[in-house]
């Protein structure tokens, strides 16, 4: 009860301190170097079965609140330095954080008349695929929920940022802009859920990762209207297990690569992605055999503007933790269900923006599978059910 | 068979005549305007562009370019978007999201009023923007490119 007051108390702090800085940032007190932004979401979810952001089955949960607060200050013309905050609440799996999202100095090396060449250096978002870099900012995604087989959101710790530095080149030409990021650095956060998704709900030590690499070429013609982008990562994560436990400190190998391409015209757009990533388990002793997996995910989504203010998007979304086992035979082995090891999902959401700084969000999935359930959610791998419904809605600001 | 090319002449016409109102008074470009501090230089649609989604952050000259606009759902943005850059609002508003809310960039300066554009670009020495109508201001200078 004293834990759920000051959560409370926190949560209204961060907002007043949000609209504080909003008014601000409107009226034009500060200095033109100095730019600042926020946004503001609140989810709700209810299931059928299982739970996604805290207990959503058989209820609703008010389970995804998040407060993000930025600011950009340029003291010289080819120096910037950047931050946003980020306080989040998303179920059992985060519960109620105030993180450094990014936080980085951005230095222009070189600037040409059809590009740039620059470095940058701190907390830095990383960028993968379409959505990652904003994958926090419900404004830049069409429906709540981003597709779970790429932008899993349990094992997002390994998604969201990482401390190190990142070349990036821009190179426009007359047949499209080409954009190239090359960054080094540590992904941050806690590595708990990634530990159960790798090892299972009963490990019980700790993963840290490793500096690891992330790669990102892009193409977009026509000022945005075809994107193609490919994205590499790799990532590797070691275990330091417990005095008691019976695994030993092995390692984990992750190496996804994802191709992403996306249409933007003026009613429709459609999207897909196809992510295809290498798992490589070692040293962890005899009780879990040194182990190769690929994991399969992709999806396509079709979004059509039926008013201006007004977005439907349909989504198909498919991942196979393991693509020379889809049916999770090795699951079973272990003594948890096999729909663990797959996940195809239906999507269809509604987007109302009611002005620039609101949006309204409803999202109804038709679920096959369990394999992105959280494990803090979903403790009891026993009680999760393969097919299932899921319904969400979401409020959520700008400025 | 007299008639059969009759109607296909008609049929003809009638395509004709919805394109070219489909096509032809829509294109209510606005114009661009500058500072007159910005440089004259052959421009391209790909460096207009380029300015107006924040990446092309320099004049050839070497000082930092400041963009204004008007919000999303104003009738001049959405002219400007669409027959100007030759892209739609919610592309643009996708590459500023994007960089304002991964830290790779800002957006441009959100101004309210055609007069408030007017004292911004005639006040802002390397600026540019766009207005319905065109300028009377000796400080400001219609932006010109290929």
């Amino acid at each position: 009860m004293k834990k759920y007051v000051y959560l409370s108390t926190g949560k209204e702090l961060a907002g007043a301190i949000l609209f504080g800085l909003c008014s601000i940032a409107q009226a034009g007190f500060l200095p033109e170097e100095i730019q600042v932004h926020g946004f503001l979401t609140q989810g709700f979810f209810h299931s059928s079965d299982n739970n996604v952001y805290g207990q959503s089955d058989d209820g609703i949960s008010p389970g995804l609140t998040e407060i993000g607060l930025n600011a950009a200050y340029q003291p010289f013309n080819r120096l910037r330095f950047a931050a946003q905050g980020l306080y989040r609440r998303g179920g059992a799996v985060d519960d109620s954080s105030v993180r450094l999202d990014y936080g980085l100095a951005d230095l222009t090396l070189w600037t040409y008349k059809s590009g740039q060449i620059g470095i940058r250096g701190g907390r830095i978002k990383i960028p993968f695929g379409l959505y990652n870099e904003t994958r926090d900012v419900p404004f830049t995604h069409p429906t709540i929920l981003l597709p779970q087989g790429i932008y899993f959101d349990r094992s997002r710790s390994l998604l969201r940022s990482a401390d190190g530095g990142s070349l990036y080149i821009d190179q426009r030409t007359d047949y499209g802009n080409f954009t190239f990021k090359f960054n080094v650095g540590s992904p941050l956060g806690n590595h708990q859920e990634i530990r159960s998704s790798i090892l299972g709900p009963n490990a019980q030590g700790e993963f840290d990762a490793e500096p690891g690499i992330a790669t990102q070429l892009s193409y977009e013609i026509n000022g945005g209207e075809y994107i193609f982008a490919v994205s590499y990562m790799d990532l590797q994560l070691d275990y330091q297990p417990l005095a008691a436990e019976p695994l030993s400190s092995g390692k984990a190998h992750i190496q996804p690569l994802l191709f992403s391409a996306q249409y933007n015209g003026e009613k429709f757009t459609l999207t897909a992605e196809y992510d295809y990533r290498w798992n490589e388990l070692s040293h962890f002793g005899p009780l879990l055999q040194d182990f190769n997996s690929i994991t399969e995910s992709w999806y396509i989504q079709g979004g059509y503007q039926f008013l201006t203010q007004l977005q439907a998007t349909v989504r198909y979304d498919v991942l196979y933790n393991n693509k020379d086992d889809k049916t999770g035979k090795r699951a079973a082995a272990f003594g948890l269900p096999n729909h663990i090891a797959y996940a195809t999902d239906w999507t269809f959401g509604l987007r109302y923006d009611i002005n620039s700084s609101w949006m309204l969000r409803a999202d109804y999935h038709r679920i096959h599978g369990t394999a992105w359930l959280s494990q803090e959610d979903n403790p009891d791998r026993q009680l999760t059910v393969q097919d299932w419904d899921l319904y969400g809605l979401q409020l959520s600001f700008k400025f | 068979m007299p008639g059969y090319v009759y109607d296909k002449l008609l049929v003809n016409c009638l395509l004709a005549g919805i394109i070219a109102t489909v096509y032809s008074p829509v294109a209510d470009a606005v114009n661009i305007i500058v500072n007159q501090t910005v440089p004259v230089a052959p421009y391209s649609l790909v460096d207009t562009r380029a300015i107006f989604t924040m990446q092309q952050r320099f004049w050839p000259d070497g000082e930092p370019i400041k963009v204004f606009v008007f919000p999303d759902n104003n009738t001049a943005h959405k002219d400007f978007a669409k027959n100007n850059l030759n892209m739609f609002p919610h592309q643009l508003r996708r590459v500023w999201d994007r960089m304002v809310f991964s830290g790779t960039g800002s957006a441009p300066v959100q101004l309210d009023s055609e007069q408030e554009m007017i004292d911004k670009i005639a006040d802002t020495p390397y600026s540019i923007g766009y207005l319905s109508g065109r300028p009377k201001n000796e400080k400001i200078r219609v932006f010109e490119y290929r």
